[in-house]
């Protein structure tokens, strides 16, 4: 049967060509048409709008205002001169780095639990999984219940070892860390499921010759588990820096809308409350358009770095 | 700690903080006895052959009165049919720009008055100067206040029909009140900034029952607060500006003055109240119905609206108190409820959007259910003081002393950036005259740029 099948993938009898192509041509058409329902619709509403965004970002458009006048680089200019995106940035770059690095060290530890032969093993990832699969709605409505100053359970349950109420939403301080622990819990489901899969892919006979040479636990896991990870936590980290870094509904809802002052805005909330507040649909035009080139070098500098000593 | 203990650890934090979310979801679902009625984000009303859409922000118990007026105007009027949609208010504001721009607008809608001026000066609403009887309409202008009544007007042209005025005023723990030996009676109220510290401060209790004008008085360690200023800064800061003789636009509407001697002594008025006289938690993490709700706070400065939430807390003895006097002049903040017609609603549509606003207007009686107080004088005085006391007595505070938002085509940003100078005081993160004046400067931009 197998054999069949193998005739019939590469060698069909009534081609549906019909030009006399080679196999790899063939072959390469017809995985276009399969990826062209998708291509179709990303370039319409993906690269058409962002090709859109660019042209839009060079006028001073409001959404019901009957003229649009050309201002050139204006935009640009407020933007990178308005100290408040600055600190938005800031904001932005220390969530994602905390987050990131939670997420995945939380997802690598919980892969090399759930990895290992137990009992449940399939309970407990999908257990582990399940904050993945809640809205960021439903997510931050419960984190803003949690993180509650006075009735918050985690300040209740803090007031156990002595701690007073700690005010993590109203702290300027704190409010970054809290975001970063809700989303923490929240994504690290996604990694997990990554590094399980790459730490299936190490060959067991690497971890036998390692025992028998008289490895330990930590041994294994530096000299063996963590290089050969690599590019799965390359993939992680790019994929992880890129989604967090667009950051908004945990800050908006928790915080109801990136408080205390504006001290939880990220580039996405500041993206927001130009467009979608004030409704200066150009100048939020030219914040994406910067946003999207901020993430774009930094995923290049995450390429350059880690992946100069990743083994594939 | 071991590698396999700290794996056990972080497992079980995360099983707790799982377990813990629903449960808490549990014990909120317990406290809210009775359940509200929920309310429908669409609602098919009446089966007439005039269909008209109807887009409103009413997604409280209020949307669900409204709806129940409509379905008795339908079944008035069997040739209307009415497609009503709740949209949580600053989505609604954002939709029907895009809406406007796509054609694909309503055939009326329910804003706040002070929209008119955007929607106005863009050219896309109907002008209503006909249905006032000064145009030849139904409706009778000395029906309505004159504050009510500047709401609706935007460069000479009328914009809006107005349903009501809702606005600030005080929900206070009366078993709060009596236990600290102090009069329930609205006419008790102080009458200055120090006479309500003075109560503020017997209401707030430490652990040990001590209040806040007892030395051994413990501000980190509250239970119960005298008063909270979390709950929508803004409108409780505009009311304390105009007390003290500030106003938020110089007289010719250019430029911003809210960073008047006024306004910072109006905003550190509120700051101190959390700082230095410890009555109030700090905006920022402290949810004041939940907290008022749960026995936790005294004085809640909040709206017209709280009338149905406080009848669903039967736990909780409370009743209605006009606004704060901070400053020398009385001031209580309010907003109307506005009817407005895109200028694209024509023929038989307009006739039925009119038909149902008129009848709407004319048994706003029924409106007062929702909480708000009807917006004409003639529904204000038919209101049974048995049945509608907050109603009666805030409404009688925003005709004698009502203040609104600015008339700006900027309001809304107005108003949040205005909001982000309040949190910034209020959470200790800039001194109230700085957060005023960083606030004040990003406004004026705004307004600048309209």
């Amino acid at each position: 049967m197998a054999r069949i099948i193998g005739q019939r993938l590469t060698e069909p009898r009534h081609s549906i060509f019909p030009f006399s192509m080679n196999l790899k041509t063939r072959e390469a058409i017809a995985a276009y048409l399969f990826l062209s329902p998708f291509l179709i619709f990303f370039a319409i509403f993906f690269v058409r709008a962002t090709i859109s965004s660019v042209g839009m970002s060079f006028y001073d458009w409001r959404l019901l205002r009957p003229t649009t006048p050309y201002v050139g680089l204006d935009n640009y200019i407020d933007l990178f001169s308005d100290p408040i995106w600055w600190s938005s940035v800031i904001h932005t770059i220390y969530f994602a780095v905390v987050t990131v690095l939670g997420t995945t060290i939380v997802g690598l530890l919980a892969a090399v639990a759930v990895t290992r032969p137990i009992h449940g093993q399939g309970f407990f990832r999908v257990l582990l999984y399940i904050p993945q699969l809640m809205s960021v709605g439903a997510m931050g409505l419960v984190w803003n219940w949690l993180l509650s100053t006075q009735f918050g359970v985690i300040n209740y349950l803090l007031s156990f070892i002595g701690i007073r109420p700690i005010n993590w939403l109203g702290d300027p301080n704190l409010v970054i860390p809290a975001l970063s622990l809700a989303t923490i819990w929240w994504t690290f489901g996604f990694p997990m499921l990554i590094f399980i899969a790459g730490l299936q892919g190490i060959p067991e006979h690497l971890y036998e010759a390692a025992r028998i040479d008289g490895a330990n636990g930590r041994q294994i896991f530096f000299r063996i588990t963590l290089p050969l990870l690599r590019p799965t936590i390359l993939f992680v980290t790019v994929t992880g820096i890129i989604s967090h870094f667009q950051v908004f509904g945990q800050p908006y809802i928790i915080t109801g809308g990136g408080g205390p002052g504006r001290s939880s805005w990220t580039v996405v909330i500041y993206l927001y409350q130009q467009a979608w507040v004030a409704y200066r649909m150009g100048f939020g035009a030219a914040v994406a358009v910067a946003i999207a080139a901020i993430m774009a070098v930094i995923t290049a500098f995450q390429f350059l770095v880690i992946s100069r000593r990743v083994e594939y | 700690m071991s590698k396999r203990s700290s794996l056990g650890f972080s497992f079980i934090f995360m099983v707790a903080i799982l377990v813990l979310s629903f449960s808490m979801i549990g014990v909120q679902a317990q406290d809210a006895t009775p359940a509200p009625t929920e309310t429908p984000i669409v609602a098919e009303i009446g089966s007439g052959a005039t269909h008209i859409s109807f887009w409103n922000g009413l997604t409280g118990s209020d949307g669900v009165t409204l709806n129940e007026m409509l379905s008795e105007f339908a079944a008035e009027n069997p040739d209307v049919s009415v497609t009503v949609e709740m949209i949580v208010w600053n989505t609604l504001y954002q939709k029907l720009q895009t809406a406007f721009v796509a054609g694909t607008q309503p055939d009326v809608i329910l804003l706040h008055a002070s929209e008119v001026p955007q929607f106005g000066s863009f050219g896309v609403l109907r002008d209503l100067s006909d249905q006032y009887t000064s145009g030849g309409g139904w409706l009778p202008d000395d029906d309505i206040s004159a504050t009510t009544m500047s709401g609706m007007v935007w460069d000479g042209s009328i914009y809006g029909i107005p349903l009501d005025n809702h606005g600030r005023g005080l929900w206070i723990n009366t078993d709060m009140f009596e236990a600290a030996g102090l009069s329930t009676d609205p006419a008790t109220a102080p009458t200055t900034y120090e006479g309500w510290v003075d109560l503020f401060q017997q209401l707030t209790l430490d652990a040990n029952g001590n209040n806040a004008q007892s030395p051994d008085f413990d501000p980190e360690n509250v239970v119960q607060w005298g008063f909270t200023v979390g709950e929508w800064p803004n409108v409780n800061f505009l009311g304390a500006l105009y007390q003290h003789g500030g106003s938020f636009l110089s007289e010719d509407g250019t430029t911003i003055t809210v960073n008047s001697e006024a306004g910072i002594t109006a905003l550190q008025q509120l700051v101190d109240l959390v700082y230095t006289y410890h009555v109030s938690p700090p905006a920022a993490g402290f949810d004041t119905w939940q907290g008022f709700g749960a026995g936790a706070v005294a004085v809640l400065p909040t709206g017209t609206w709280y009338r149905n939430q406080s009848l669903l807390q039967s736990d909780i003895n409370s009743t209605a108190w006009p606004t704060y006097q901070f400053g020398e002049n009385k001031a209580a903040w309010f907003g109307a409820h506005t009817f407005m017609i895109p200028a694209s609603t024509e023929g038989e549509n307009l006739d039925a959007v009119l038909r149902m606003i008129q009848w709407v207007s004319e048994n706003q009686v029924i409106w007062a259910s929702s909480g708000q107080v009807p917006a004409r004088i003639s529904a204000q005085e038919a209101l049974d003081p048995e049945t509608y006391p907050s109603n009666i007595l805030l409404g009688q505070t925003f005709s004698e002393y009502g203040i609104q938002d600015p008339q700006t085509t900027v309001t809304q940003e107005l108003l949040t950036l205005l909001d982000v100078g309040m949190q910034e005081a209020l959470n200790g993160i800039k001194p109230a005259d700085q957060a005023l004046n960083d606030a004040a400067v990003l406004m004026q931009e705004a307004l600048d740029r309209q």
